[in-house]
């Protein structure tokens, strides 16, 4: 029998990374810039946790120009929708069978 | 990973959520637009064709106008919602609210013909309470689909049912959608 937490993905239950899915999860795409600021993070920490999720499939990154200015598009994929919702929900089974254990 | 740990993520995967939705704009422009409408087409429900003409063009102006907004939004805003939801609810609306009406006449049901659009409208908006999470969109459209079914409950000629339902929806949705815009505000 292996524990619960054994089901979390060590891609995407670190802080950041959860919450670029869970950003671009209810949108269709967010720029760099704005993932930066709603993240609280710096440049260089989200590019790292953006090459890791890339790398994993959960994400796809589109740089191009508009208004002579640079800009990175980030997407989720179907792959890192679906890893979001499983994590969420393997988290929330962890924390409501901890409290049913702490109420026995 | 430990419980503290795990909560605190859940909490800030939803504050993002949160964020990336109020971000993305509430549906108070469309909520405004449409409400406009409907106050707008109380003055021409002392005739029949009139309204469904003023509907003809001032619908696909309306969603036009959203759409355009929206676009210019998605541009400035670093966040892109999903446009096809809106679109398929917009056209889901114009075409099912038409069929209802036509559908009463044609069978003789005036029941269906006074209140189907109308209640195929605020049905529109559940669907658009779910898009956007917003229970207080859906309050207001179950409280519409009420309140439609109240009036014809009351038998009043089909001017005046016309009258009361769209001056009845459009100052809800108005009334409403100005509300969040001042909420949004309140979150800038």
């Amino acid at each position: 029998m292996t524990h619960p937490s054994s089901a979390l993905d060590d891609t995407i239950h670190q802080r950041v990374r959860l919450g670029i899915l869970a950003v671009l999860s209810e949108s269709r795409r967010a720029d760099f810039t704005y993932l930066r600021e709603v993240l609280e993070v710096t440049a260089g920490n989200l590019s790292q946790h953006l090459a890791i999720l890339e790398e994993a499939g959960h994400v796809q990154i589109a740089k191009g120009f508009e208004d002579r200015r640079s800009r990175t598009w980030v997407t989720v994929t179907r792959k890192g929708r679906a890893a979001l919702a499983s994590e969420v929900a393997t988290m929330k089974a962890l924390l409501e069978g901890l409290a049913t254990t702490q109420r026995a | 990973m430990n419980v503290d740990e795990a909560r605190e993520s859940l909490a800030f995967s939803e504050y993002a959520k949160k964020r990336a939705r109020d971000d993305m704009g509430r549906p108070w422009v469309a909520l405004v637009l449409l409400g406009s409408l409907s106050v707008a087409s109380l003055s021409l429900t002392n005739a029949t064709s009139p309204t469904a003409l003023f509907w003809v063009f001032a619908g696909p102006l309306g969603a036009g106008a959203i759409a355009l907004y929206a676009y210019r939004r998605n541009r400035s805003g670093g966040i892109d919602s999903n446009p096809v939801a809106y679109v398929a609810i917009a056209v889901g609306l114009l075409i099912l609210s038409y069929a209802a009406g036509k559908i009463g006449y044609a069978f003789q049901v005036p029941a269906v013909a006074r209140a189907g659009p109308a209640i195929i409208v605020a049905a529109g908006y559940l669907v658009l309470a779910w898009v956007e999470r917003s229970w207080l969109v859906a309050a207001v459209s179950l409280a519409l689909i009420a309140v439609t079914v109240a009036i014809i409950g009351l038998d009043l000629s089909p001017q005046q049912s016309k009258a009361l339902m769209y001056g009845l929806y459009g100052v809800a949705f108005l009334a409403v959608g100005f509300d969040l815009r001042v909420g949004r505000r309140q979150l800038l």
